[in-house]
């Protein structure tokens, strides 16, 4: 049985890897649609 | 819109897209801050009697769970503003609600099973409060794949926008799930029902939890708002190159 410590850190443990990890993805994607969005703009610009 | 303004330059418009606000930038640093904070806080308080050190977990699984709580609700009023308003800011708004509410749902799932384990003996059981918060996640997950395999932006806000509205009321049922049924799960936990000394780290973490997840849902709809616009920048230039709209 492990000690009631290694569920104690495992509990913070998994939150902040998950936090983390969703933050990160969040910031990814808000990369990507910023730079789709200004590659569509300047397609835009070059056919008008 | 003006006469040189195009059907989707109004629709741009209208996603009301400018630069990241001074408080959303504040609330995620303030919010991350906060959150190291009330984690050390939290992780630093007293044994208690009867669950030992076990009661840190407490610090961490009650706020998620309650946060958790808010992305339904956000996910509610958002599409409730859709079906009547029918601007698409609120149907991305209610995206948003529900991916961070989805992400917390999970995480409270997994930090409970920690916390069931060394308590009641079992990583899972079928218990009332448990299966609804497993049946919340379905939903919300149902929610998430509905709208990734819409591709008609006006139909994947309405059926979403249906879903959202009729799974929420499912959070009413985790909600009650405690007081309804005989549970393995204990009643609710809340500043109010615990211990003097934990009292202030319990609340302190629901705040700095509360930042963290308006911090999230604020980056993940300007995310959906310029994913948006991009997607009606493309069908613009489709149509200018002749082709359709159905991309």
């Amino acid at each position: 049985m492990p000690s009631e410590w290694n569920y104690i850190m495992a509990a913070y443990g998994i939150t902040w890897v998950v936090l983390i990890g969703y933050g990160i993805h969040v910031v990814r994607r808000l990369r990507a649609a910023r730079r789709d969005n200004e590659e569509m703009r300047r397609t835009l610009e070059v056919e008008s | 819109m003006n006469s040189t303004e195009t059907p989707v330059d109004a629709a741009i418009a209208e996603l009301r897209l400018g630069a990241p606000s001074r408080w959303l930038w504040g609330t995620t640093i303030v919010g991350i801050l906060a959150f190291i904070g009330t984690q050390i806080y939290g992780f630093t308080t007293p044994s208690s009697e009867e669950m030992g050190n076990l009661v840190k977990i407490m610090f961490v699984h009650v706020p998620t769970a309650e946060i958790s709580f808010l992305g339904v609700l956000l996910m509610f009023i958002a599409s409730v503003l859709y079906l009547v308003r029918r601007q698409e800011r609120h149907d991305l708004l209610g995206a948003a609600g529900a991916e961070v509410g989805a992400v917390l749902t999970a995480l409270t799932l997994v930090q409970g099973s920690i916390w069931g384990r060394p308590t009641w003996g079992v990583w899972w059981t079928w218990d009332a409060r448990l299966t609804s918060e497993a049946v919340m996640l379905v939903i919300l997950v149902g929610y998430l794949a509905l709208r990734a395999f819409t591709e008609d932006s006006g139909r994947r806000a309405r059926w979403s926008a249906a879903v959202a509205i009729l799974g929420a009321l499912n959070a009413v049922i985790v909600y009650w799930s405690v007081q309804w049924w005989r549970t393995l799960h204990q009643p609710h936990s809340s500043p109010m029902t615990v211990a003097r000394p934990y009292r202030y780290a319990l609340r302190l973490n629901d705040v700095s939890m509360l930042l963290i997840f308006i911090a999230l849902v604020a980056w993940r709809y300007r995310a959906a708002k310029l994913e948006r616009a991009a997607e009606l920048l493309r069908e613009e230039a489709a149509l200018k190159q002749g082709g359709s709209y159905a991309l």
